[in-house]
């Protein structure tokens, strides 16, 4: 590239940043507006996705929870000790033998308060 | 694990989230905030308007924001300016069907009438009222010598001259190759130099 077209090139670059200096406010507040809506375009878009964040973290954290309510519990360590008891006392047993007995009795009580 | 413990997960994917695009959102506003001024001066020597370049600016600068906020902040000048320079061309392909409706119905446009140079004329501090009078003089000379080139000469030219964009930068922004836009460049300065003549030499 020549020395003339150098020349030329800097002389050009100059008067167009000077004409771009140059530029009135009322120019420059419009290109801001413009530069606003860009942007409120491109964060709109975000903004419409956050609007679901919170929407999707409840529903995972509902997802989980369920998920961990229909896994069966394993611990025996909760399990009631009294219910232990009836199912290995020996005269629970019996009373599982004589149970229409016990029937029979509990009908003549109910008979006998009202009789009373 | 718990739910409250799943919750609180999502709230810090979702925090991380925005403030990476928060952080996109500011690179954006940096960018589009030094680039465009002079977008404007280039769109308004390619359609000799202001308020049309006014318009084609604001069009490229959300075409940008909305297709292209997530590519790499680096890629984003010549990407800006293809989409300015595609607008520019079908705001001529426009003008042009609009010149030949008109000319059906008998009437023609001439945009020399609605485009004031003074009223357009810069007007920086500092310099008196004759080097204000002879900058603009030049300028205008230099946009009349620019318009008059071919579009792919006139395109290259004020890429690489007037925005300062690389060969490789100005070959994204025009979609074509960089031996192209070395051919339509030297071309444009050489075209400049015979129509400038004597005000540059």
């Amino acid at each position: 590239m020549s020395t003339s077209d150098e020349k030329l090139e800097q002389s050009a670059k100059r008067l167009f940043d000077e004409s771009v200096d140059g530029l009135d406010a009322a120019t420059l507040s419009r290109l801001n507006r413009g530069r606003q809506a860009a942007l409120e375009a491109s964060g709109g878009g975000r903004s419409r996705w956050l609007l679901w964040a919170p929407a999707t973290g409840v529903a995972a954290a509902a997802v989980v929870a369920a998920v961990m309510l229909q896994v069966p519990n394993t611990n025996v360590i909760d399990a009631a000790p009294a219910d232990l008891d009836i199912i290995l006392a020996e005269e629970s047993i019996e009373m599982l033998e004589e149970l229409e007995f016990y029937a029979w009795l509990d009908t003549v009580d109910l008979d006998a308060n009202d009789i009373g | 694990m718990t739910a409250g413990a799943a919750v609180f997960a999502v709230s810090c994917v979702t925090n991380r989230t925005e403030a990476r695009a928060l952080q996109r959102e500011r690179q954006l506003n940096q960018f589009l905030a030094e680039v465009e001024r002079r977008a404007l001066r280039i769109a308004e020597i390619g359609v000799r308007d202001r308020d049309e370049a006014l318009d084609l600016v604001q069009d490229a600068m959300i075409k940008l924001a909305r297709n292209y906020a997530g590519k790499d902040p680096a890629e984003w000048t010549p990407l800006f300016y293809r989409i300015l320079q595609n607008g520019v061309r079908d705001w001529h392909r426009r003008q042009a069907v609009r010149n030949r409706v008109m000319v059906w119905f008998g009437k023609t446009r001439n945009d020399d009438n609605d485009y004031d140079v003074v009223q357009a004329a810069p007007d920086p501090a500092g310099r008196t009222p004759d080097e204000n009078l002879q900058n603009d003089e030049a300028m205008q000379g230099l946009e009349d010598a620019v318009r008059e080139l071919p579009t792919r000469q006139r395109e290259a030219f004020m890429l690489r001259t007037f925005e300062g964009l690389d060969v490789a930068g100005t070959a994204v922004a025009m979609g074509c190759s960089e031996g192209s836009v070395k051919t339509h460049y030297s071309r444009a300065v050489h075209s400049l130099r015979e129509s400038l003549g004597e005000h540059w030499q």
